[in-house]
């Protein structure tokens, strides 16, 4: 049943590391918590200094960094590890002034993220941060009994085939490409229909209950796509 | 810089025209009196030449001169004239000087002419006092032939009285300026006291008082345009301080409902143990609540930033067929589950910023759909008009009442109360279209009349960021 081809994103997952500097307790420990959580092996750093120096110490596959922070801030410790190393960094900061994201940029930030943020919204830069190269568009997709050829734009599942607006083959490509990801809502309207704020409106919710009423609902077979409670939603086939 | 205030400014002016005009009436003054004086003057020691010519052709004043020489100095009775009688190549027969001043040597009228003003002679003695002097010839019986009259006069107490004159004319000017100067001084300061009763009606308006206006009544005409233009400041402000106001308290009030949510459902879990499926529930309910206030959060921050003058906006040129279709697909799914059909209408382009027009319209299509009849179809269309773009959505529903429209674009504004709290409705949806298209320099609007509902976008095509 299970095809070769299942796209993963996350190859040897268990072996990236993540260095997060942040100073302010509460946050720290969530981000440790929750990477760890999601397979990265995490570093927590309290302060600039501590984080520098762990960072020019020892490798790291991405750096979470926070811009204020007492007595050495996040400018600080980009400018003087961008004299040495080139990790991917992302920024956190409560500031979201388009001046402080240029700054951030300039200083050799690869990303900006403003607090608050979803935590599947981090994870999802972070990834985005360490793909190396541009992702492999495979041809066929297929998880699970269902099948999606990408440039036929057609999707069968237990080889009845199903009828999709484009939009709706735009967010189930979207899901299974992030298979195992939290997708929140936000990242779905950024990245399926280009709509880069947050909505009050359940738009996204009504198109996700509208794919699995077409690629769920009618089959006996799992379902791939799955509620997050509060968070968004996830593609995955649980065995 | 002392010469900014206007009272100097006004006080030195004055002093300056009364030291012009005071000058030249005293040097016109001094002129007059010292020619007045010195034809007086000439004409008087003419007149004695005359005399002493007229004396002098008796033969019996020679003999008299001759005898009693002194007798002349007394009849000139000053120590101020000079008189010389004498005999060509001969010694002075009188010679009457108290004065001591160099004779000078004159040519003398001839025998016979009269003596007239031309022919005084004003020179200046060694310590520089006018000094007038006339020669004339007599001639007598006197074998020794024709006599030398020479008469003079040092002018030493005219030069005395125009020096007195003079020192009064200039401590009069000097006064008068003085005078003036003071005078000037307190016209101006009565003259600006209703500046100076303006700044302090101004000074006393405080936060707590603007609803005080100045009073023009009494007001110089000059002032007028100033507390027109300052009352219309405050107006202004009042308005923008009311506005402010409510905004805070609305701001207050709606964060009151999600924080209250947090409080007691927290509150009452953590009271006593729960199972864990409790616990989840509880954090997800919590979390949504969160997301409300972060939704919030960042509309509130969007608008404070959009009302700053340096806001920062990225528009291009975007094909408007392209955005419609956007839209249309992003509430494909939300448009059936209502039943209702979004139509596009109109193409062209349009100059603004990709994500901010697409809020714009997003906003606009979500409320829209909430109040659209059943069954309905919302219009989404585009009109190319000489300098202007308009965006319409149009929507069937209940007609909004004239004044409500009015304040649809106001913040935390919701024409249905029902939908006060509603996770959904932040109700500044609207603000934020304003926002946006004051970002634009363009404006928004909106019309209800016979069942439609229409939301207007103008952009205007002049503007290019």
């Amino acid at each position: 049943m299970m095809a070769s081809s299942v796209v993963s994103t996350t190859p040897g997952r268990n072996h990236v590391r993540i260095l997060v500097i942040e100073d302010e307790p509460k946050a720290g420990d969530y981000l440790q918590h929750g990477l760890t959580e999601s397979g990265y092996v995490v570093d927590l750093a309290r302060n600039g200094l501590d984080g520098l120096h762990l960072a020019l110490e020892s490798s790291y596959d991405a750096i979470v960094l926070d811009v204020m922070m007492p007595h050495m801030d996040g400018w600080q410790v980009i400018a003087r590890l961008r004299e040495k190393a080139d990790t991917p960094v992302l920024f956190l900061s409560a500031r979201g002034e388009l001046q402080d994201r240029i700054k951030g940029l300039e200083l050799g930030a690869d990303d900006y993220l403003v607090k608050p943020f979803s935590f599947a919204e981090l994870l999802a830069r972070l990834r985005t941060l360490m793909r190396r190269g541009p992702s492999r568009q495979e041809e066929t997709i297929t998880i699970g009994d269902l099948q999606i050829d990408v440039l036929k734009r057609k999707v069968t599942r237990a080889d009845v085939k199903l009828v999709l607006t484009n939009k709706e083959f735009a967010l189930l490509q979207f899901f299974v490409t992030h298979q195992g990801e939290v997708l929140s809502r936000t990242l779905i309207a950024s990245q399926v229909w280009d709509m880069n704020f947050d909505s009050d409106t359940n738009v996204v919710d009504v198109a996700v209950r509208r794919l699995r009423q077409k690629i769920d609902e009618p089959f006996e077979g799992p379902p791939l796509i799955h509620t997050v409670r509060g968070v968004g939603y996830r593609c995955e086939l649980q065995t | 810089m002392m010469l900014r205030a206007l009272t100097t400014r006004l006080v030195l002016l004055f002093a300056l025209l009364s030291l012009i005009v005071l000058s030249c009436v005293g040097t016109l003054l001094y002129q007059g009196l010292d020619t007045q004086l010195s034809l007086r003057d000439d004409a008087a020691l003419v007149t004695r030449v005359d005399q002493i010519r007229t004396v002098l052709q008796d033969a019996n004043t020679m003999d008299l001169i001759r005898q009693k020489p002194r007798l002349f100095e007394n009849m000139m009775g000053n120590h101020e004239a000079l008189l010389v009688l004498k005999f060509a190549g001969a010694a002075p027969l009188v010679e009457i000087n108290p004065g001591h001043v160099p004779i000078p040597n004159l040519r003398p009228l001839p025998v016979g002419a009269p003596i007239e003003l031309f022919a005084v002679h004003r020179m200046f003695d060694a310590s520089g006092t006018p000094f007038s002097a006339l020669a004339a010839t007599v001639r007598t019986a006197d074998p020794k032939g024709d006599l030398l009259i020479t008469a003079g006069r040092v002018m030493t107490e005219r030069s005395q009285l125009l020096e007195a004159y003079r020192i009064r004319i200039i401590s009069m000017v000097g006064i008068g300026v003085l005078l003036s100067a003071i005078v000037a001084l307190f016209f101006t300061r009565v003259g600006l006291r209703p500046l100076r009763r303006l700044a302090g009606q101004i000074g006393e308006i405080g936060i707590t008082s603007l609803d005080t206006r100045l009073q023009r009544a009494s007001a110089p005409v000059e002032l007028v345009p100033l507390i027109d233009g300052f009352n219309v400041m405050l107006d202004r402000l009042t308005t923008g301080f009311a506005q402010m106001a409510q905004l805070s308290a609305d701001m207050a009030h709606e964060l009151r409902t999600p924080i209250s949510n947090l409080l007691g459902q927290t509150e009452v879990a953590l009271s006593q143990s729960r199972t864990g499926d409790y616990y989840e529930a509880l954090l997800v309910s919590n979390f949504e609540e969160f997301q409300r206030l972060s939704r919030m959060m960042d509309s509130m921050l969007f608008l404070a930033r959009s009302e700053q003058p340096d806001a920062l906006i990225e528009p291009v040129t975007l094909d408007l067929a392209d955005e419609f279709q956007r839209i249309a697909d992003y509430f494909e799914g939300l448009l059936e589950e209502r039943n209702l059909r979004l139509d596009l209408q109109g193409d062209g382009s349009v100059t603004a910023d990709p994500i901010l027009l697409r809020r714009a319209l997003a906003n606009l299509i979500a409320n829209a759909i909430q109040y659209a009849d059943a069954d309905s179809v919302i219009i989404l269309s585009s009109a190319q008009q000489a300098d202007e773009v308009t965006l319409s959505v149009e929507n069937h529903g209940p007609v909004i009442p004239q004044q409500q429209c009015e304040r649809l674009f106001d913040r935390f504004y919701r024409a249905d109360e029902s939908r006060r709290g509603s996770a959904h409705a932040s109700g500044l949806g609207l603000s934020i279209v304003r926002s946006i298209m004051a970002l634009h320099h363009g404006r928004s609007s909106v019309t209800s009349a016979s069942g439609i509902t229409r939301f207007s976008l103008i952009f205007q095509k002049s503007y290019v960021g």
